[in-house]
């Protein structure tokens, strides 16, 4: 059976069918039992600061462990816990935080499976809120997928519907290798069906959210919503947009990018983060590389500007990608 | 294996388009090699499609009684019955033919050479297409921003292109459609009042093996250029004579030309009797009856106002024999071809080519004694419109005729074996 829930809700569906189903699993990160600091309070009243893990403590009292406010420790804590057999989903609170535990990521849980011949392994989980679109300024709204997905030894994923959320998640902490799961802020809250019970999407596969033969969008995460908009408006002009939703940054489903393009010959990647070295240059790259003798218009990257989030909302709007934004690029290369 | 594509064949030279009449295979079903797959019909011909490879037909694109252009991707067949398999990607790696101008009115001008050394954006897409197809991407007028050549527009230059091929200069600036196949003696075909070559189409593939056939459009017909005001027939036969002296360099040619086309014949017999080798009349006009006058009349108003279908339609009675008109089948067959080849005339023409054919009328009855060309006249025994063929043929010396049975005024569609077979004999008596 199906039923709405939100992309938050399907992530702590995931969580706890997961540890339902592997006594392994644990959970780690800044407040994820959540609340349990206040006096008074009851433990499970926040689960976390966006309310994601809710309820989990009260039913795995104890695999739901909060961390001290050190990133770096609590990822060291993860990888070595996954190298002793557990399957630990870290809270990285944001992306942005990256920064102070790159170190575990880089180089120890992306390189230990290869260094050790396979002797070793490491199945984390990282979920990690990216993006912006909530007024939660520079330091808090970035969407530094690319720098995980550009690590080879990790896996980076991006859910756009609560039912990809749920299935990816399950995917991901099921998976032998490390694994980034990114929750688009901007979605945390949508709504979706979700079917009950266990599923898993399998990690490396686009999904095609809608077809076209005149041009296609593109997009992961929080700019699939903008791709549908975009080519809803776009067949009121009369061209047909199909629209593929990347779900999986690494592995990157080369095979459904090209396809795409080979059907319609013109490419509009549209990427929430930063234009430089990110996703939405890689497909690019990836289209005129390997996919040249389909190109039938220029390549196109919708994405923000080369510059720090901006918190005030009129320029927080104006920094993101928009359908109106992606309608101009699609106007422009098909001229 | 990846899918194999069934495509509309091509199976006469002035073929453009088919229509397919049926699959002999549902969906999912498997077919051997060489047995029939489909059935198609064009140019008033069914014809049944073999399998080129075994295997399972896994996706038709095509439905019964849709048509599809020669080329087009009707179904795909795969090796095994469950192997992997996309419709939709074998369907979009086809070229989307852009639409097209409108047809230029001198052809000869639209070919023109292209600005050496001007460099235009080309989509890679379109490159790799070019490459394909073997079309020089530099000439390829590009309709995408900025004047960029995309895929849609090398994929319509090549349909174009195939067109021009075909095009033979007769004067400046005018230049004809001739459509060409077989090897052997040259056969020149020209077709009669308000239809194109494709009126040949059932005979063409009886002469190829041992002809060279070739089926004219005339001025104002297909992709020829437009008939203007003053065509007569003797100009029609002038370009006949150029025709002649540009595809077949000169030498005599066995000519052949239906009702308005045996007119356009006969004068380029009497006025160029060199480039004759022998001529085949079909169903012919000496002088034009009231009959035909008011039935050339009623044919332009019907053109002018209703579709091909409902002109092929109001034609058929005059133009086909009872025999004919009750096999409801080939009745249907023959008024979807009647009507492609109307589609190929505009009402212009027709204008032109009736004012040219009554001004004709009757002129040559006393020049006929001096036709020195071996005749063959060939009628239909139930022809409504042309009636004096026969007495026709007794006014050319050494004529010989023969009255086909059961057939109408659209002889060579009507009974192309006995138009071919006499067409045959005469041409190598």
């Amino acid at each position: 059976m199906t039923r709405t829930l939100s992309f938050g809700q399907a992530v702590n569906e995931a969580l706890r069918i997961a540890m339902e189903t592997d006594p392994d699993v644990i959970l780690l990160g800044e407040d994820v039992a959540g609340g349990g600091a206040r006096q008074g309070a009851d433990v499970d009243e926040m689960g976390g600061v966006l309310g994601t893990t809710r309820g989990l403590v009260k039913a795995f009292p104890d695999r739901v462990l909060d961390t001290p406010i050190s990133e770096m420790g609590l990822l060291g804590t993860a990888v070595g816990a996954a190298l002793t057999g557990l399957r630990p989903v870290a809270e990285l609170m944001f992306i942005d935080f990256l920064g102070t535990c790159l170190d575990p990521l880089l180089n120890q849980a992306a390189k230990l499976r290869y260094m050790f011949g396979g002797k070793a392994r490491v199945p984390l989980t990282v979920r990690t809120v990216t993006g912006a679109g909530m007024q939660a300024a520079a330091q808090h709204s970035q969407s530094l997928y690319w720098i995980t997905a550009g690590i080879p030894g990790l896996k980076t994923v991006i859910p756009a519907t609560p039912y990809d959320a749920k299935g990816l998640l399950l995917a991901a902490i099921r998976d032998d290798d490390p694994v980034v799961f990114c929750e688009p802020k901007s979605l945390l809250f949508a709504p979706g069906e979700v079917p009950e019970g266990d599923y898993e999407v399998p990690i490396g596969k686009a999904r095609l959210v809608r077809e076209g033969h005149d041009v296609s969008l593109i997009g992961m995460g929080a700019t699939v919503r903008m791709c549908e908009q975009a080519a809803e408006e776009l067949e009121k002009e009369g061209v047909s947009a199909e629209v593929l939703d990347l779900r999986s940054l690494a592995p990157l489903d080369e095979a459904a990018i090209l396809a795409t393009l080979e059907k319609t010959g013109s490419v509009v990647v549209v990427d929430e983060a930063t234009p430089r070295c990110g996703i939405a240059s890689d497909v690019a790259a990836l289209c005129v590389d390997r996919g040249f003798d389909f190109l039938n218009a220029p390549v196109r990257r919708v994405t923000a500007p080369h510059a720090p989030v901006p918190f005030s909302k009129p320029l927080e709007d104006a920094y993101m990608p928009s359908a109106a934004k992606i309608v101009a690029a699609v106007r422009e290369v098909r001229g | 294996m990846s899918a194999v594509a069934v495509r509309m064949p091509k199976l006469g030279m002035t073929m453009e388009e088919g229509t397919v009449v049926e699959w002999r295979v549902a969906p999912g079903g498997c077919v051997e090699k060489g047995r029939i797959l489909l059935v198609i019909e064009s140019e008033k011909n069914e014809a049944e499609i073999e399998a080129t490879t075994s295997g399972f037909l896994r996706h038709v694109y095509v439905s019964p009684g849709e048509t599809a252009r020669c080329g087009a991707l009707l179904g795909a067949l795969t090796e095994t019955a469950d192997e992997a398999f996309d419709p939709a990607a074998l369907l979009a790696a086809e070229p989307r033919p852009a639409p097209r101008a409108a047809p230029s009115s001198s052809p000869l001008r639209a070919a023109a050479a292209p600005r050496p050394g001007a460099r235009r954006p080309v989509a890679p897409a379109a490159r790799a297409l070019a490459r394909q197809l073997g079309v020089a991407v530099e000439d390829v007028p590009g309709t995408g921003p900025g004047g960029r050549v995309t895929k849609e527009d090398v994929a319509a230059f090549a349909e174009d292109g195939a067109r021009r091929e075909r095009l033979v200069r007769v004067a400046p600036g005018v230049a004809l459609e001739v459509l060409r196949a077989g090897e052997g003696p040259p056969v020149l075909l020209w077709p009669g009042f308000g239809t194109d070559a494709s009126s040949f189409a059932l005979v063409t593939p009886r002469l190829t093996s041992r002809f060279h056939v070739l089926a004219v459009n005339p001025r104002g017909v297909g992709a020829s250029t437009a008939a203007e005001p003053g065509l007569s027939v003797a100009s029609l036969a002038a370009d006949a004579a150029a025709v002649i002296e540009a595809a077949a360099e000169g030498r005599p040619v066995h000519v052949v030309g239906a009702s308005l086309g045996a007119a356009v014949a006969l004068e380029l017999a009497l006025a160029k009797p060199a480039l004759v080798r022998s001529l085949a009349l079909l169903t012919p006009i000496g002088v034009a009856s009231p009959r035909l006058l008011a039935v050339l009349a009623a044919w332009q108003r019907v053109a002018a106002e209703a579709s091909a279908a409902t002109l092929a339609k109001s034609l058929a009675p005059l133009l086909f024999s009872d025999a004919l008109l009750a096999d409801g089948e080939r009745r249907e067959r023959m008024l979807r071809g009647l009507a492609g080849a109307a589609a190929r005339v505009p009402a212009e023409t027709l204008g032109r080519m009736a004012a040219a054919l009554a001004a004709w009328s009757g002129t040559r009855a006393p020049d006929l004694a001096r036709v020195s060309a071996r005749t063959l006249v060939l009628a239909g025994a139930d022809d409504l419109l042309t009636p004096g063929a026969e007495a026709l043929a007794g006014d050319i010396p050494g004529a010989r005729c023969v009255v086909v049975p059961r057939a109408g005024h659209a002889l060579a569609s009507e009974a192309p074996e006995a138009v071919a077979d006499a067409l045959v004999a005469h041409f190598e008596a």
